[in-house]
């Protein structure tokens, strides 16, 4: 945001923000010739996702994944816990259908949920309940998952979390959020706020082409930006130093830290 | 093949129901057939903007419960032939209605009506998930203000996550002296923030005021006024013509302000 090679902006107190729960949100992993649809599991937990902000979600992932998906590719959905009823399941295959992928199984640790898979047609596994419990980790993972790429504007309201790196190819808008826990590189405005190394993770960074942020927070540390925006924008880099975030000039990033690091 | 289009916003106060009834009254100027439903179950204000309300009789809600068939709750419009309002019930909130019933009063509208304006209710809760329920496409009104141009993100992706991908934006109250004076947000600034294509920019004026104090949408006054001509505007490229974007800068524009620019000032 100056011409400085590194410039430091206020450090408040440091946030109260949990570690992420990957587990919160509806994932979509490759493996193999197949697509996973991982829903998260419904648990008890007042955290837990209702269905209408779980439909958002998937609506979400998969609008901006939509260059990705080979057309008529296969589906497994992995459902958990979740109470899925016919009309629910339809809804899940019509969104997956409109951008050509092709449900095919449904793995499912409940009866009703096996039930209404297999009278619409799908091949079911039913998994004891108690897979479903050696399943979620206890322990935060300390392994990334592979990088989510996102084609999207993440508007206001919008808040994505991924149990690892973030690329965004659009804009964050303020009001809108990501958390990662591992690095976000966003290819666009970054506006809203950011949190990368959101389990504890010092050494990420977040990286967007024009920073005007809310809020940056890599690991415990958080930054705001300057109240008067700089004239001109240029790509930049914030990464934590014992002082607290610091922001760099992308190019000049790269001579002064990458290379040490190597 | 009728056109189902909500005009939403997010944010209250920012003229949704002012632009749906001038709107409505210039398309069916335009010869379409036009038919105006106001999803603001509770707080219905539609019906007095087009100076209607004495002659509802029967609303949405009472065609749902079957008390009378849809044609009856249809009020026609006597000044402009080709556009009835669909009232919304005043006694009821949005809970009355569910998403399906809207579909299937909205499906009903269209054997008949090449157009049919929903009119959302403010917020993102029930009654705009009633309102958006059956939309094809959408119409964001927003006034250039930090708060309503939030809000209007937000409903851009919640559209988006329904699937409505045919967006555009209405940019209301614009005050250009202000604009050139760096008091308020530019068009531009909006645009940029919103990434959704532009279709109208509505300036401030007082006469839309007494209009709709008066019962009667400002795009019939005798007198055409720059808001009348920018909803005249919208309205052409709804359709589908290639009208220019009124230049509202003109007025204000003093040598002065031209070189301020020149200087990026």
């Amino acid at each position: 945001m100056t011409s400085d090679s590194a410039q430091q902006i206020p450090v408040p107190t440091p946030p109260s923000d949990p570690p992420v729960d990957s587990q919160l949100q509806v994932r979509l992993k490759t493996e193999g010739e197949r697509l996973l649809l991982i829903l998260p599991p419904d648990g008890e937990s007042e955290s837990a996702t209702n269905w209408s902000d779980l439909w958002q979600q998937l609506k979400q992932r998969l609008n901006a994944g939509e260059r990705f998906w080979q057309g008529q590719a296969t589906v497994h959905l992995m459902a958990q816990d979740r109470l899925l009823d016919g009309q629910k399941l339809q809804a899940i295959a019509d969104a997956l259908s409109e951008v050509e992928l092709q449900l095919v199984r449904v793995y499912t640790t409940r009866r009703q949920t096996a039930v209404a898979a297999a009278t619409a047609g799908y091949s079911v596994e039913q998994q004891p309940p108690t897979f479903s419990l050696n399943q979620t980790p206890k322990e935060p993972v300390s392994l990334l998952v592979e990088p989510l790429y996102l084609q999207i504007t993440v508007r206001s309201g919008v808040e994505i979390r991924h149990p690892g790196t973030i690329v965004v190819l659009g804009d964050i808008n303020p009001g809108g959020e990501v958390v990662a826990d591992g690095d976000i590189f966003v290819w666009g405005r970054l506006r809203g706020v950011t949190h990368a190394g959101a389990n504890g993770n010092r050494n990420c960074r977040i990286m967007a082409l024009q920073m005007e942020p809310t809020q940056l927070r890599i690991a415990e540390a958080v930054a705001r930006a300057p109240q008067t925006p700089p004239a001109q924008f240029y790509p930049e880099v914030a990464y934590v130093t014992p002082e607290g975030i610091r922001i760099a000039r992308a190019t000049d990033f790269a001579k002064t830290h990458l290379l040490l690091n190597s | 093949m009728s056109r189902i289009i909500v005009i939403t916003s997010g944010k209250g106060g920012v003229g949704k129901t002012t632009v749906t009834s001038n709107l409505g009254m210039a398309i069916a100027r335009l010869g379409r057939r036009v038919a105006l439903v106001d999803a603001d179950f509770g707080l219905r204000n539609l019906d007095l903007l087009l100076g209607l309300e004495n002659r509802v009789v029967y609303t949405a809600v009472d065609v749902l419960a079957g008390q009378c068939r849809l044609e009856q709750a249809l009020v026609k419009d006597k000044r402009q032939e080709g556009l009835v309002l669909l009232p919304a019930a005043q006694s009821r909130t949005k809970e009355a209605v569910s998403p399906d019933q809207m579909k299937k009063l909205v499906g009903a509208l269209t054997q008949k009506y090449e157009y049919v304006v929903i009119d959302s209710p403010a917020g993102i809760e029930m009654g705009f998930q009633n309102a958006i329920a059956a939309a094809q496409e959408a119409l964001i009104v927003t006034t250039p203000e930090i708060a309503a141009v939030r809000d209007a993100d937000r409903v851009v992706g919640l559209l988006e996550a329904q699937g409505i991908k045919r967006i555009h934006l209405i940019i209301n109250r614009l005050k250009p002296k202000m604009v050139q004076a760096q008091q308020m947000m530019s068009v531009q600034d909006v645009q940029e923030l919103l990434a959704v294509p532009l279709i109208g920019v509505i300036p401030d004026d007082e006469r839309v005021i007494v209009a709709s104090n008066r019962g009667e949408p400002l795009v019939l006054a005798e007198n055409v006024s720059l808001p009348a001509m920018a909803m005249n505007n919208i309205a052409r490229r709804l359709e589908g013509e290639k009208v220019p974007f009124l230049d509202l800068m003109a007025e204000h524009d003093s040598l002065i302000n031209r070189i301020r620019r020149l200087f990026g000032g």
